[in-house]
């Protein structure tokens, strides 16, 4: 392929406006909403998982309700990881 | 609500017992993956020095995934990217059709997107047991953890690896049912209040459209974003 001269002179304009635009603007303002989406299903994702792991250990092993208790609160314990986790990640990435 | 049912199109079909007709679910997906594939089409039809305006809009989609994905997961995610792409663009023309008046949202039921994270999470970790043999449950015992607690750490981590798929198919639904739920709330509230107290309403359907449409953008980000997270964690084991 063979680029034109008119082409060349054109794309180095180009290349000028966008260098400008790139310092002023905040693309990243989209991705905040994101992670606030993000965290609150992480929390509460982990909770339910445990409670059923608790569950169904409960009526595997005719424990009812100790497993159930049990498996709430490690539940919780990972949600709050995984909330740590992603807050962590936000971080590094700004 | 009416937007949400799934009927069937045409005859019934079972086989073994199972009932695999062709709803309007499977219709709007069909729909979708045709816009996306004639939407690549005409984009990549003519390569042009100087693009127009449809080759530059498929050009910036996958400049977009490229980079997610070598920002998130690094040069050893490459092969995967024609998977993450896929992702990507289906979940975010599956939530843009959803959006058109009288469409059905195939991402407002949670099977669907269960059935995606799913298939994700399984993938994930038969890739992670591949590339790391048995190395691979390493992910579950955080380095630096004195032996009394590790049993204890050990559950939490599992519950923790476990909710992968829970907290990726729920986020997904949960924004694209609750976002059309509240159009549809809002729609209402302009029909009651008639021709005089309507406007209000109708001001706020119009201004939740706009944040409809970037929220069905968002979450296909989200979504895709996620997934190399979780290719990140399987390709590059450091715990």
């Amino acid at each position: 392929m063979t680029i034109p001269e008119d082409f060349k002179t054109r794309l180095k304009i180009a290349k000028k406006k966008l260098k400008k635009q790139i310092n002023s603007d905040d693309v990243k303002k989209g991705s905040f909403m994101g992670g606030a989406f993000k965290i609150g299903t992480e929390l509460v994702a982990a909770v339910a998982v445990g409670t059923i792991i608790g569950f169904i250990l409960d009526s595997w092993f005719d424990t009812k309700p100790w497993l159930i208790i049990i498996f709430f609160f490690l539940g919780t314990a990972a949600g709050i990881l995984n909330v740590i986790r992603t807050a962590n990640r936000m971080q590094k990435e700004e | 609500m009416q937007q949400f049912n799934v009927h069937k199109i045409g005859p019934e079909i079972k086989i073994a017992g199972v009932d695999l007709s062709f709803t309007n679910s499977s219709l709007f997906m069909v729909i979708s993956a045709s816009v996306i594939l004639l939407f690549l089409f005409l984009g990549t039809r003519e390569k042009k020095i100087v693009p127009d305006k449809i080759q530059l809009i498929a050009e910036m989609f996958y400049t977009f995934v490229a980079k997610m994905i070598s920002d998130t997961a690094g040069s050893k995610a490459k092969p995967y990217f024609p998977f993450i792409f896929s992702l990507f663009m289906f979940v975010l023309f599956c939530n843009m059709v959803g959006m058109l008046p009288y469409s059905f949202t195939v991402t407002s039921h949670i099977i669907v997107t269960l059935i995606m994270a799913l298939f994700i999470f399984i993938a994930v970790t038969i890739i992670g047991f591949v590339k790391h043999g048995f190395k691979y449950l390493n992910i579950f015992v955080p380095s630096g953890v004195p032996v009394v607690l590790l049993p204890l750490i050990t559950v939490i981590e599992i519950i923790s690896y476990l909710s992968r798929p829970v907290s990726l198919s729920v986020r997904l639904f949960a924004n694209m049912m609750a976002g059309h739920t509240m159009l549809k709330v809002f729609g209402g509230f302009v029909i009651s209040l008639g021709l005089l107290g309507g406007w209000l309403p109708l001001g706020f359907s119009v201004a939740l459209t706009g944040l409809e449409i970037l929220v069905a953008f968002l979450q296909a980000y989200v979504f895709a974003i996620l997934t190399c997270i979780y290719l990140n964690d399987a390709l590059n084991l450091h715990h």
